[in-house]
């Protein structure tokens, strides 16, 4: 379904996306969307990298083939992250590097608010086994097949609340550590 | 003589808790070993016990308040930290960082890597068995270093000296004969474990041919910094990405041959000798100048929708900082990449197969800041 609604948007922006691909000329995009030519691709100039959104139904296998492709050899995961755009639901972020080519690519994906699943990426890399655990416990995505779906940094029984998103208060924390910290629970608008 | 059990003997292995509160662990780490008799068979590492959530204290402060918390995540190498968060915010803001600050940063950035090493060959030689020499002389010569800073920001740890766009303040008048007199000593420090530790009988029976990981295992683990060239790996992002005036600097990348514990060690120790060649050079392309901007914002507010991924080549590693901004003073999403999280995760696999005795000593050669791996 996401995928449906990524090409109406590429469709209905034509114009503006070519704009857009002519800028990116002398950037690693030609080299990027010849190696991708088999997935739907949306590129954009970052401050530095290169910035790539594909589709969630797409996302391993294009790691995997970024990974596996003798012109871009990506074999080493920067960062995995994600950012809470709020109604715009979540981006899961990965940092990729070929250390052979000495290049950098951002690769984006966009998860719904109400479904927020996606591919592991520890069939690619050994390396995002830690990150996915920690996104995961932050953001509440769940990295399906992943191979040791625990918590990392949170504790072990805190797996209903996830810190990182922006409509967790600042303060949550502490107010779930209860009254010793001297917090005011009624006064704090908690409506658990 | 060699016991064989029968195949009918049942053993059961031992778990063996080892911290959080232990001083072998560097830190608040645990970590839960499988041991059959003194092999070890399976290690579970248990982070997060000094998690404070500085990714999302960041999100909720104005640009210029978050080098405090990157102090405090990298507490061995603060500058370092520093660096790579007011480079992020430069890079957004479109800050044009004066030359004087830029080498200025330079010098103490690899300063800072001189007193970080310093630490781990003390705290090293202790994992090791070593207590006292190496210890006490690692203290000596990172105190003199500690000094400096402490001349230079008032702080001798989290120094908070780095702002976005220069430097807080300007060094004192006798910046450049103190940091000389420094590298004076600094370079006997490092000859005097050179002369104690790298031909040592007993230091090399019990790092050689220990904890080894492959190159290919290492690139895949997502490993950096020294612990990912002692496997022959020459990533330096100072020389594979050069940022600052590392272009205009020469030196070289050290790398090790076996990936062992050893080669950790020596590669630390090399790579010291390259940080004040570093320093010297930039001692000598150090101008007058002004240290901030002139035309800077009073209030910093950064373009919508920007995002920039900074990394740096801090003491133990790529130390990266992800920032995404939507406008405002404050960001919108700040990740911190630890060097020492990644790293942290080849220790299973690492010491898988070794002696129990020996798992402390890979712990030791990661060289780990807990603060770091929790942030």
């Amino acid at each position: 379904m996401t995928s449906d609604e990524n090409v109406d948007t590429t469709n209905g922006e034509e114009a503006s996306e070519i704009a857009v691909v002519d800028s990116l000329e002398d950037t690693i995009w030609p080299l990027i969307n010849r190696v991708l030519s088999s997935v739907d691709v949306t590129p954009e100039r970052g401050s530095i990298d290169l910035i790539t959104q594909i589709p969630r139904s797409d996302i391993i296998r294009a790691l995997q083939i970024l990974k596996d492709n003798e012109e871009v050899q990506f074999n080493y995961l920067r960062c995995l992250t994600a950012v809470d755009n709020e109604s715009e639901g979540v981006d899961v972020v990965y940092h990729l590097y070929s250390i052979p080519k000495n290049i950098n690519l951002t690769v984006k994906v966009n998860l719904p608010v109400d479904d927020k699943t996606i591919g592991t990426a520890t069939e690619v890399w050994e390396a995002a086994n830690w990150l996915e655990r920690e996104t995961a416990e932050m953001f509440g995505i769940t990295f399906n097949n992943h191979p040791d779906p625990r918590t990392l940094l949170m504790p072990e029984d805190m797996t209903d609340t996830f810190p990182l998103l922006k409509s967790h208060p600042f303060a949550e924390i502490e107010i779930l550590q209860g009254e010793l910290l001297g917090y005011d629970r009624e006064n704090q608008g908690d409506d658990e | 003589m060699v016991i064989e059990s029968a195949p009918d003997f049942e053993t059961q292995d031992l778990l063996i808790n080892v911290g959080p509160q232990h001083p072998s662990t560097h830190g608040v780490f645990r970590m839960i070993l499988e041991v059959d008799g003194e092999i070890v068979k399976d290690l579970i590492p248990h982070i997060g016990y000094l998690h404070r959530g500085a990714e999302k204290l960041c999100e909720n402060n104005d640009f210029r308040q978050g080098v405090g918390y990157m102090d405090r995540t990298e507490y061995l190498a603060s500058h370092n930290a520093e660096l790579s968060y007011v480079m992020a915010v430069e890079a957004l803001a479109e800050l044009e960082v004066p030359e004087r600050a830029q080498w200025i940063r330079m010098i103490l950035c690899e300063l800072n890597r001189l007193s970080s090493h310093f630490m781990f060959l003390g705290a090293f030689g202790v994992d090791v068995g070593v207590f006292g020499t190496p210890f006490i002389y690692a203290w000596r010569e990172r105190e003199a270093l500690i000094d400096l800073f402490e001349e230079i920001s008032g702080d001798r740890m989290m120094y908070a000296y780095f702002r976005a766009g220069g430097l807080a303040w300007e060094v004192p008048g006798n910046f450049e004969e103190r940091v000389r007199e420094v590298l004076v000593s600094t370079r006997q420090g490092m000859k005097d474990f050179d002369n104690l530790l790298t031909r040592n009988e007993i230091f090399l029976a019990r790092t050689k041919n220990v904890g080894i990981i492959s190159a290919e295992d290492a690139i895949e683990l997502g490993m950096s910094g020294p612990t990912l060239r002692a496997s022959g790996v020459p990533l330096d992002i100072r020389k594979s990405e050069p940022y600052m005036y590392y272009d205009q600097i020469d030196f070289e990348v050290p790398i090790g041959t076996n990936g062992d514990v050893f080669d950790r060690y020596l590669v630390r120790l090399k790579e010291m000798e390259q940080s004040v060649s570093i320093i010297e050079q930039c001692l000598e392309r150090l101008n007058d100048g002004p240290i901030m901007p002139e035309r800077m914002p009073r209030m910093l507010r950064l373009p919508e929708g920007q995002e920039v991924y900074i990394r740096t080549e801090a003491p133990r590693g790529e130390y990266g900082i992800y920032l995404v901004s939507k406008g405002g003073n404050k960001p919108w999403r700040l990740k911190v990449r630890s060097a020492c999280l990644s790293n942290l995760q080849a220790l299973r696999k690492m010491s898988v197969g070794q002696y129990v005795a020996d798992a402390i000593i890979i712990l030791g050669s990661i060289d780990i800041v807990l603060s770091e791996v929790d942030r």
